[in-house]
């Protein structure tokens, strides 16, 4: 098989910058595990339809699966591992842990990362919003209750601070 | 005083915190030096003979390590029972399903591993094949196994009382058939493997588990090397479900590739792999036959039921009996016949499943509420009065110890106005219920048992060594709240080495509802001798007895005068100081009848206790679209003691959502000649947040004499009723009973058309 031709990129991922070598059909997931070995992202289905691999683009949530590398150079690129800061888990992350949010974990860095995108555009979403906004994301452990009751828990505390 | 500071307590689990960074390592995840990707080719035909596999392209191709076909391995044959030994890890004479192993390769890359597979020249001679039960019943069916006649592959025969008197005394009897195709675990983690032996021939094996010694096994027989050098290594799962507990193919072949390449190897699943390759849930057919007095008891029972047990055996045997069981522990009977086979066909190979059996459980539940509706009878009082009770015996001969059945029903009755809803509901709109009970634990031989030890350091902080697996449900926290508790120290204050072959002593597994139980019990009395040891060491500084002692707040002190106290770390450095032994142990096994057999003898103590549940659902049906939309789910499940009740609702919402929600509405796989149309998430709808109604959670404690703390399992019931609340719900909303499940729009929009035409 003949080798296809790499481009030399450089990725913002977590505010550090990685100079990479990737093929044009090098998706961002492979990026990330392979070579960046940031393995908090998830391979789930490998065909954008369930949420595993979501990571945040210029805090977007994108699904790194069906993303190329090469698309997303000099965007601001967040994942799992980039959320927490100085040891201290996030209030998402927290809150996740705090209200069962959280069983096999398979799932969970992508739904942490749509949570997050989610209250950082909308604070204070209602229910209805919440379970839209995640219904990109499959957990087959949960059922969601207990994931739409820590983003719940986030904006209210969002509603509180308005 | 309170009873107790951690258990029954809401405790945040303490594995999630990794889970939530990303730092927790699942099999995939992990990054070996010099590890090769492992690559497995698969059968194109459902049933052929294997004329010649050719691997000398593929073996000269750069970048490639190693191939392996059956000729590196021994050909013997694997199986869960000595009954069922079918399963060659890669075959030698036939292929049976699509998507079969046959050969394997480990390359430096992974676009060099599948140039590599596609170099590989097999030969096949297409053999016809059968796709489905009836085809496979045939007179004139080919033969997927020579070692199984009419592709029977298990029967089991139950007989209980007198079934004809008891038909023949009944006022009212019915006989119905219900249906359905397989459904899918869809674990969150696809299947993955990592392998690697060292220089002295040990193995490291990585893979998601439902219980490491049963890996370990038949790892070490097909690998020919002892046990002790089958390392199976903890690592976290991503789900289970009541699958992942076999040996599989993928295990042995990423080993072979390791030791035949002397590097490690990795093997990651695609989706569609790990919907046809690892296992899938049975299709069934179910017959059953009821005959009820004016009352509405039951009297007597007959139930035929086969299952598509695909190509091979797996845990065949239990997955024919454990819908019939699960059902004869829920409801009382005293004459009841059950016939159960699991027939082989050219399909993928089916297991046991977290929400087996709906079109047996679905069966049973809706055709009582057909007899409850002829009788005059609502089915919330048909199974008040036919429910299981604490000391009853079942028909199988298993003592029930704690049953809170009635108990499940009447609170989800109440909760959710079952007596103001039930008939007075306007037009396609509907409630319903179902009841189940499962076992915890299973007689497994000589892996019946759970054994657990405790370590002491000199700071007082302890490491638990226990066998117990987690797959995601929080079993790692349930031992660290048990041993905490007992030994009255901080949940901070514990390590945990746990499923690990190399270290942690024999476990059962996961994947039978008994890791509370059994493993639970285990780790609570290795606590409990760990703390009689630092007592006697107190008792001799207090100078009281051992019995007067309290161990709270890492301190040990005199329960009637607290002043009088040492600190456990003290303890322990006295003891070490007098060389005596400050380590514990601790084993449980439950008492269930080893004489008991799936086949050979199916009566005895199944399980040393059961759990029971119920769930209510009301839905409203779209008479123009059949779509259903849920309103509101009532749970209820006899837990016997909830030990952390957040984690127990976690586990009702999951199994609601896996059995009602997807197993009822939308799961189920599609096939064109034995091969699945539907195996990723883009094809097979399993549930998302927006379709889950509110779901009430009502946790039912019977503290169960032998539990720990009295705690059975934890949510397996719920899961277990739901399709069968569904069921019931959207029967009543459209005023047609239906037996042929998943319940999709096509099938409740024919089922209107039916009763329109009807009613004209």
């Amino acid at each position: 098989m003949k080798k296809i031709k790499g481009y030399s990129i450089t990725l913002t991922v977590n505010n550090e910058n990685y100079d990479l070598t990737a093929e044009p059909n090098r998706t961002l997931l492979e990026v990330l595990r392979d070579d960046l070995h940031l393995t908090g992202t998830k391979e789930s289905c490998g065909e954008g339809a369930c949420g595993s691999c979501t990571v945040l683009v210029d805090d977007q949530p994108v699904r790194s699966c069906l993303t190329l590398a090469v698309a997303v150079e000099g965007r601001h690129i967040t994942t799992i591992e980039g959320l927490s800061q100085g040891g201290a888990l996030h209030p998402v992350q927290d809150a996740f842990v705090a209200h069962h949010a959280i069983q096999c974990g398979f799932c969970s860095p992508g739904m942490i990362l749509t949570a997050y995108a989610l209250l950082k555009e909308n604070p204070s979403p209602t229910e209805e919003e919440i379970r839209r906004a995640i219904s990109g994301n499959v957990c087959r452990c949960t059922g969601y209750a207990k994931i739409v009751e820590a983003i719940k828990s986030l904006a209210d505390q969002g509603r509180q601070e308005r | 005083m309170k009873k107790f500071d951690l258990i029954g307590k809401d405790m945040k689990r303490v594995d999630t915190a990794s889970k939530a960074t990303g730092e927790a390592l699942f099999s995939g995840d992990l990054i070996l030096p010099r590890m090769l990707v492992g690559k497995v080719l698969r059968s194109p035909y459902p049933h052929a003979r294997i004329i010649s596999i050719d691997t000398s392209k593929a073996e000269k191709l750069p970048g490639v390590k190693a191939v392996i076909t059956a000729k590196d391995m021994s050909g013997d044959k694997w199986g869960v029972f000595k009954y069922t030994q079918d399963q060659q890890f890669l075959p030698t004479e036939k292929v049976r399903y699509v998507g079969e192993e046959v050969a394997a390769v480990a390359a430096v890359d992974e676009d060099t591993a599948l140039e590599a597979l596609s170099l590989i020249d097999v030969q096949y001679e297409p053999l016809p094949a059968v796709f489905t039960v009836d085809d496979a019943l045939a007179p004139n069916a080919p033969l997927i196994h020579d070692v199984y006649p009419s592709n029977i592959n298990i029967h089991v025969k139950i007989d209980v009382g007198d079934v004809e008197k008891g038909f023949s005394e009944s006022f009212l009897v019915r006989e119905d058939t219900f249906t359905a195709p397989e459904d899918s675990y869809f674990q969150g983690e696809p299947y993955a493997v990592a392998a690697q032996f060292d220089n002295a021939g040990n193995l490291e094996i990585w893979m998601p588990n439902a219980g490491p010694h049963l890996k370990a096994k038949p790892l070490s027989n097909v690998l020919k090397i002892p046990l002790n050098k089958v390392r199976v290594r903890k690592i976290t799962i991503g789900g289970a479900f009541g699958g992942r507990s076999e040996i599989a193919p993928a295990d042995v072949i990423c080993a072979f590739l390791a030791r035949k390449a002397k590097r490690p190897v990795k093997i990651i699943y695609t989706r569609e792999e790990n919907t046809v390759a690892t296992r899938q849930a049975h299709a069934m057919v179910t017959t059953i036959k009821t005959g009820v007095d004016k009352e509405g008891h039951v009297v007597a029972r007959d139930i035929t039921c086969r299952m598509d047990g695909g190509a091979y055996s797996s845990t065949g045997p239990i997955a024919v009996s454990v819908p019939f069981l699960c059902m004869e522990q829920a409801y009382r009977m005293e004459n009841i016949r059950y016939n159960g086979y699991r027939i082989l066909t050219n399909k993928p190979i089916r297991g046991m499943f977290r929400t087996h059996g709906r079109a047996f459980a679905c069966g049973v539940d809706t055709q009582l509420d057909m007899l409850g509706a002829e009788l005059g009878i609502d089915p919330l009082t048909m199974r008040l009065r036919n429910a299981r009770q604490t000391g009853d015996y079942t028909p199988t001969k298993s003592f029930v110890a704690s049953c809170g059945m009635t108990e499940t029903i009447i609170r989800t009755g109440e909760q959710s106005g079952w007596k103001e809803k039930f008939g007075k509901l306007p037009p396609f709109h509907g409630i319903g219920i179902g009841t189940n009970s499962v076992q915890t634990g299973f007689p497994m031989g000589i892996r019946g048992g759970s054994q657990a030890f405790i370590k002491l350091n000199e700071d007082g902080g302890i490491t638990v060594i226990t066998g117990i697996v987690d797959n995601g449900q929080g079993n790692d926290n349930m031992i660290v709240q048990i041993a905490a508790e007992e030994l009255g120290i901080s949940p901070d204050d514990v390590q945990l080495i746990s499923a690990d072959t190399e270290v942690t002593p024999s476990d059962p597994g996961s994947y039978s509802m008994c890791e509370t139980f059994i493993g639970g019990n285990a780790v609570r009395l290795a606590a409990q001798d760990v703390k009689m040891k630092l007592f006697k060491i107190a008792a001799g500084e207090f100078g009281v007895g051992e019995d007067e002692l309290t161990a709270r707040d890492r301190k040990i002190f005199v329960t009637s005068n607290p002043e009088k106290s040492m600190n456990i770390a003290k303890a322990v450095r006295i003891a070490l100081s007098r060389n005596e032994s400050i380590s514990g142990e601790g084993s449980y096994w439950p008492n269930v009848d080893a004489k008991r057999e799936w086949v050979k003898n199916p009566y005895g103590q199944l399980s040393e206790t059961f759990s029971f549940g119920t769930v209510i659902v009301e839905v409203k049906v779209d008479p123009e679209t059949g779509q259903v939309e849920v309103i509101e789910a009532w749970a209820a499940q006899d837990v016997g003691y909830a030990l952390n009740p957040k984690v127990i609702e976690g586990q009702f919402e999951g199994g609601f959502a896996m059995g009602g929600q997807g197993g009822m509405l939308s799961e189920f796989h599609q096939w064109h000649e034995g091969r699945v149309l539907n195996p990723t998430h883009l094809g097979y709808m399993v549930p998302l947040a927006i379709d889950m109604p509110k779901i009430n959670n009502i946790i039912v404690e019977t503290i169960d004499p032998n539990g720990p703390y009295g705690a059975k399992e934890a949510g397996m019931s719920v899961a277990m009723s739901a399709a069968q609340a569904y069921s019931g719900a959207i029967s009543n909303a459209i005023g047609v009973y239906l037996k042929d499940f998943p319940l999709t729009p096509d099938i409740i929009l024919k089922a209107i058309e039916g009763k329109g035409k009807r009613e004209q």
